[in-house]
């Protein structure tokens, strides 16, 4: 009897996207929270297994694709889930070029798609946007904040942005429970290896190891604002407790370079960074604007949430774990 | 040698008049156009052999780039969409799917076979919504209320966007409302003026209205399809509102039109349903056309009284004709 009536109070929640960096650490906590979580999969667009191939067990894996919405209520019909997290989408922004149809198609008509079924079925689902600091294009301040002027430059964050809208939009109209997050870059061992940060961490763990000689790299003096990405997970679910639906702004407040990067990584190891890094022209991109940073005291006032790992942490993490993954690599040989 | 237009939305109000506009200006005009069961070719019957019409559709890539390639315009005006915004609330993919991503496949089809074509995206007053600033010129910022708002922002982003990253001589005019008598009859204005005629001459009792209270911008439709063309003919690709400047109620448009029919007492026709109010009504909508003044030397010219009577009396003298 008690033990039903725990199964019955179980909270369901649905990831899209869960096979990515941020959908693995969000299943986790929502596990570590006696959640039971059904992710969204894709045989069409698979990025792989390796994020979540140590939680598989506890998974509640589900084929499926935003770009159908008949799947997407079969898994909202199965399951009715209490909370909705949207992280899948094309978020390599080179990709958007080539594809700006499919891009809009899945990261805007996408949540859309789920939009439309909340609205017509479900409408107590709590329901996050992974929204992006991208939306802003060249700020014309800095730091920005959730009143910052929206003004997207490329096809990826135009995209971004309409689902930010079309998200806000059917809150305003209808009094769902539906947010955006504005998520600033963050990074994390499971960072997909055509980011900067990663990129640069797992190259110098590949010089560490005697697996490259060197490392090329575009505009080294370019500023993000990155934070740690289980940081951010928790900010995701923050958002869905709250007792208002609203957009919040999650970053660190603090900007560092492409060299920053460089410099601690390879410091990590032992290296100086001077010595392997080769600038590299065709990967060179002029930074724009002012440096897209976020303001984050909307969600640390009503959210209380706050980044725990700092930038020095996060970069020691990420190198240790791409050295080690490399020597588990190598010893398998 | 003629140049060539291509017009999407040919058989819209819109289509309709800048297509007479540049047949006038010796244009050779091509209409893309969907094939329906029933074609619906009221508003360009008396172009219909002056122009060509091509098959297409907004949905479909290849369609388009054949279009472009073939036909080889020196302009392409898209004015095709799911234009109206309550059904953007009802089917917002199809919506998004056709006013937005219709936009992106014109723009990749003038970039891969006519890159040189000029480009001009119908945007509209709709992106500003919920207003930050009144009136609203080409920095406000955008703040949607409607999938149909949205899809607008996206067509304009991306016409913005594909100006700036492929240099193509692309545009966005953002119009405030243009009415005329080829408005559809869902928009209030023609609804209004089609009613009010009705009632004159006793085949209708009663006007039901949504909010009476709204404020639009609206102008008269020949005045704006002469903007799309001036923003082509500019050495510099650049965005622009084009609006008149000047608001009017719901109510005063009823009243203007009771008047031009000789009816005083309006109210006695007129019923407000609450069901009609707009789920997320837009605020105060009005242009501030400085820019166009200024640069393409552009102002309306047809007043607001005036616009109200000529649609008033083009209802008039059609409803007559339908009685004999």
């Amino acid at each position: 009897m008690k033990e039903s009536a725990a199964v019955k109070k179980q909270k369901v929640a649905l990831i899209t996207g869960i096979t990515g960096q941020d959908g693995s650490y969000l299943s986790e906590l929502l596990l570590s929270k006696n959640y039971k979580v059904v992710g969204l999969v894709s045989k069409k667009y698979n990025i792989g297994w390796d994020n979540i191939s140590h939680l598989r067990a506890k998974l509640i894996l589900e084929e499926g694709d935003l770009l159908n919405k008949n799947s997407l209520e079969r898994i909202f019909l199965r399951y009715q889930p209490a909370e909705v997290y949207n992280l899948a989408g094309i978020t390599f922004i080179p990709t958007c070029w080539e594809k700006p149809v499919l891009a809009f198609d899945i990261n805007a008509l996408g949540p859309l798609r789920i939009l439309e079924i909340i609205r017509d079925r479900y409408p107590k689902t709590r329901f996050f946007q992974a929204s992006s600091g991208q939306i802003f294009g060249y700020p014309q301040e800095s730091p920005q904040t959730e009143k910052t002027l929206i003004a997207p430059k490329d096809p990826y964050a135009i995209a971004k942005a309409c689902a930010h809208f079309m998200v806000r939009s059917f809150r305003e109209n209808y009094g769902l429970f539906l947010v955006n997050g504005i998520l600033y870059n963050h990074e994390s061992p499971r960072r997909g290896e055509e980011f900067v940060t990663r990129k640069i961490t797992l190259g110098a763990a590949k010089i560490k190891l005697g697996l490259a000689e060197n490392l090329k790299l575009g505009n080294l003096e370019a500023q993000q604002d990155w934070g740690w990405a289980p940081d951010y997970v928790e900010a995701m679910w923050l958002m869905l407790q709250a007792k208002k639906a609203e957009d919040f702004i999650i970053a660190t407040g603090k900007i560092h370079s492409v060299r920053d990067i460089c410099y601690l990584a390879f410091k990590t190891l032992g290296l100086d960074y001077r010595r392997y890094v080769i600038r590299d022209k065709i990967l060179y991109r002029q930074q724009r604007g002012k440096p897209l940073m976020g303001n984050p005291y909307k969600a640390k006032k009503l959210l209380g949430w706050q980044p725990k790992v700092t930038f020095e942490e996060m970069i020691q993490l990420m190198t240790k774990a791409d050295c080690q993954q490399l020597k588990n690599k190598k010893g398998k040989r | 040698m003629k140049r060539r237009a291509l017009i999407t939305g040919i058989t819209g109000q819109d289509g309709s008049y800048l297509a007479e506009f540049l047949l006038k200006k010796n244009y050779e005009v091509y209409g893309l156009t969907r094939r329906t069961s029933t074609p619906n070719y009221e508003r360009i019957k008396d172009i219909v052999d002056k122009i060509e019409l091509i098959p297409g559709d907004l949905l479909d890539q290849h369609s388009l780039t054949e279009a472009v390639k073939n036909i080889q315009p020196d302009e392409v005006y898209n004015l095709a969409a799911q234009s109206f915004v309550p059904t953007s609330w009802n089917q917002p993919v199809l919506t998004g799917e056709f006013t937005a991503l219709g936009v992106t496949r014109i723009l990749e089809a003038i970039r891969l076979t006519k890159p040189d074509a000029r480009f001009y995206q119908a945007s509209s007053s709709e992106m500003f919504g919920k207003v930050q600033e009144s009136p609203q010129n080409e920095k406000t910022p955008f703040y949607p209320r409607s999938p149909y708002g949205v899809a607008k922002v996206y067509g304009h982003w991306i016409t913005v966007n594909y100006r700036e990253s492929y240099n193509l001589f692309a545009v966005s005019g953002i119009l405030f409302n243009h009415e005329s008598p080829r408005r559809g009859l869902e928009f209030v204005t023609r609804k209004i003026s089609h009613a009010v005629a009705r009632i004159k001459l006793g085949k209708q009792k009663k006007l039901r209205l949504g909010n009476l209270k709204s404020k639009r911008d609206w102008g008269y439709t020949p005045d704006y399809v002469e903007a799309m063309w001036l923003m082509l003919q500019q050495d510099k690709p650049q965005d622009f509102v084009i609006g008149t400047g000047k608001t009017h109620s719901v109510e005063e448009f009823v009243k203007e039109a009771f008047r031009v029919v000789g009816i005083e007492n309006w109210q006695a026709y007129v019923e407000e349903d609450k069901h009609l109010y707009r789920p997320a009504e837009v605020d105060f909508l009005c242009a501030d056309p400085t820019k166009a003044k200024k640069i393409l030397k552009w102002k309306p010219s047809v007043t607001f009284k005036k616009l109200v009577q000529i649609m008033v009396e083009a209802d008039l003298k059609r409803e007559k004709y339908e009685n004999r």
